[in-house]
């Protein structure tokens, strides 16, 4: 940055099992978001590899839109805040996930009433994002990021913004898609409510991993 | 799904406005060029509907109409016994303004060269064509005389006896058919006073008792016979000298190429600047509503959706903007263009250029819309 060089993540080295609920911690600056934009395909590191089922996808210079295709298709994000689009319904903002994969409407369209149905939410699936309440919002945040199916979830301080109940629901969510669908799931939070779910846990402090 | 659809819908007022601003400019650019098409259809409204094939004017001059002129009214006599020369009208055209019914009305009057000619050619939605050698007249409607009105000119009382519709001449006054000898008598009409004066001087000219008229007239008008050649009669009738003969062609082409120039000119200089900030205003309407979807854009690119489908988005929604302004400016022109003073013509070509341009339009708009979107990351949806 400017003339100075910063280290955002320095000798950082994670893998994450298929059907895993990994936990990453630190306190502000240290590196969480950094390490969810590279492992999650939004950024190249400036060395290292990010790798997939043993393939390398994705190293310095690589083109950031050539990752698009595998996002598009291998990992779901969720975020603290939903991100839906505003101007489409729940059930818009899950098909429109789909459709970008290339699914055909009435594909699209089923899977995303079974993931809103599968929520909860199912009745609401005509409603705009201003229409829904916070936790609602985040549920169809969390169907749109399982509507391709990932082998991978990336959730940035996903439960920041719930109370507690609603916040241990969605962990929740998570840990059974994990068990039951064997998706790797890596949270980054600071948020210790729902510590008893995660399989494992790794501490960031200043750019490296100091515990896990 | 259509994104941009339903960004529109979600925007709806938003959208509408744009839209109703937009084709507010389109309208005026519709009404410019219709209104530049009506003036020329006005100015050649005569010459084609007369149905003359030749022109004869003033020598060295490209009158009547660019420009004044003056014959003799004789000159049909001479003109009659040209081989290939079926009929030979006079023709005279001025300008005057009259105190009728308290109000002023501004009058082509145009004169007929009765009774060779009574006005048969003239469309009538009222009354008849002429039957007297003096005293009865025609009138656009434009002029809002009635059939049967009597009129006071110069020294006598006319009545009208038809009404006809788009007779204007080319600075849009409603055109007044009266006969030759009436024209021609309004035309040097001067008060009671100035009259006295002038016999004393002996300067008014003997008065024809049989009713023919002499004096000047500014052209005459010659219909050849079937089969006729042209070239040959203008060629022997300008080796006369003391005129000139322009065909029907030519009248058009001074007109619309000499007198009407600067207008075009202008007109079109008009239309280009209103065409150059409805670009703009489109360019800055897209530019605004995808500055607003930074966050959407960047989630979508986040979630792995291609360019195309951004770049499509951004580009549809300008043609929806464009399309139904355009659609709204040409229904605004049908419905408040007829109630103008003078003729504002949309002709199918016109419309279909414009929309071309439109397109063009919407398409240099949206770049700028595109050219943000694709600079935006999907990593912004972080932040």
């Amino acid at each position: 940055m400017g003339k100075s060089t910063v280290y955002a993540l320095r000798n950082v080295s994670i893998s994450i099992n298929s059907g895993e609920l990994l936990g990453i911690f630190g306190p502000s600056g240290a590196g969480k978001t950094t390490l969810l934009m590279i492992a999650g395909l939004l950024d190249t590191p400036s060395s290292g590899a990010v790798l997939f089922k043993h393939q390398v996808i994705s190293a310095p210079g690589v083109e950031l839109n050539h990752l698009r295709r595998f996002r598009r298709q291998h990992i779901g994000f969720v975020f603290q805040k939903p991100n839906l689009i505003p101007f489409l319904t729940a059930i818009g903002n899950v098909k429109i996930a789909l459709l970008i994969n290339d699914e055909d409407k009435k594909t699209a369209t089923d899977r995303a009433q079974f993931l809103l149905e599968k929520f909860g939410i199912g009745d609401r699936a005509d409603n705009l994002p201003v229409e829904l309440s916070g936790g609602e919002q985040q549920r169809v945040a969390i169907a749109r990021a399982l509507a391709n199916s990932p082998e991978l979830i990336f959730a940035d301080e996903p439960t920041a913004n719930l109370d507690s109940s609603r916040g241990r629901q969605v962990m929740e969510t998570f840990r059974q898609l994990a068990d039951y669908e064997r998706v790797s799931v890596c949270v980054v939070t600071h948020d210790t409510r729902s510590n008893d779910l995660f399989d494992r846990r790794i501490e960031l402090c200043d750019g490296t991993i100091v515990n896990q | 799904m259509n994104l941009a659809l339903a960004d529109i819908h979600h925007h709806f007022v938003r959208f509408l406005v744009t839209a109703i601003g937009i084709g507010a400019l389109l309208t005026a650019s519709i009404g410019m060029i219709g209104l530049y098409r009506g003036i020329v259809f006005e100015a050649l409204l005569i010459i084609n509907d007369v149905g003359a094939d030749l022109w004869v004017v003033e020598g060295n001059r490209v009158g009547p109409f660019a420009e004044r002129s003056e014959v003799s009214s004789l000159l049909d006599r001479r003109l009659e016994g040209v081989p290939g020369v079926s009929e030979v009208r006079r023709f005279i055209q001025y300008n005057q303004q009259y105190l009728i019914d308290g109000r002023r009305l501004q009058v082509a009057v145009t004169a007929l060269d009765f009774p060779k000619d009574s006005g048969s050619w003239i469309p009538l939605i009222a009354g008849r064509h002429l039957y007297a050698g003096h005293y009865e007249a025609i009138a656009d409607r434009s002029l809002g005389l009635q059939v049967g009105q009597q009129i006071r000119l110069g020294h006598d009382d006319y009545t009208i006896v038809g009404v006809a519709i788009g007779q204007v001449d080319i600075g849009g006054d409603g055109m007044l058919f009266v006969t030759i000898p009436d024209a021609q008598s309004l035309d040097s009409f001067v008060p009671s006073e100035a009259v006295l004066l002038r016999r004393l001087q002996h300067t008014i000219p003997n008065p024809n008792l049989l009713g023919y008229a002499v004096g000047n007239v500014a052209a005459l008008m010659v219909t050849l016979s079937p089969g006729a050649d042209s070239g040959q009669v203008q060629s022997r009738v300008r080796q006369w000298g003391d005129v000139t003969v322009l065909t029907r062609k030519d009248e058009e082409d001074v007109l619309v190429n000499g007198r009407l120039r600067r207008l075009k000119i202008q007109i079109l200089a008009f239309v280009g600047m209103t065409l150059l900030v409805t670009t703009t205003v489109i360019a800055l309407s897209i530019y605004t509503m995808t500055i607003e979807k930074t966050r959407e854009i960047a989630l979508l690119k986040l979630i792995g959706a291609r360019d195309r489908l951004i770049v499509g988005m951004i580009l549809q929604q300008a043609l929806y903007i464009g399309v139904n302004s355009f659609v709204g400016a040409l229904l605004t022109a049908h419905f408040i263009y007829p109630y103008f003073p003078r003729t504002v013509l949309i002709l199918w070509p016109d419309v279909a250029f414009q929309a071309l341009l439109v397109l063009i339009m919407c398409i240099v708009g949206s770049w700028f819309g595109i050219r943000r979107a694709m600079s935006v990351r999907a990593q912004a949806v972080l932040s």
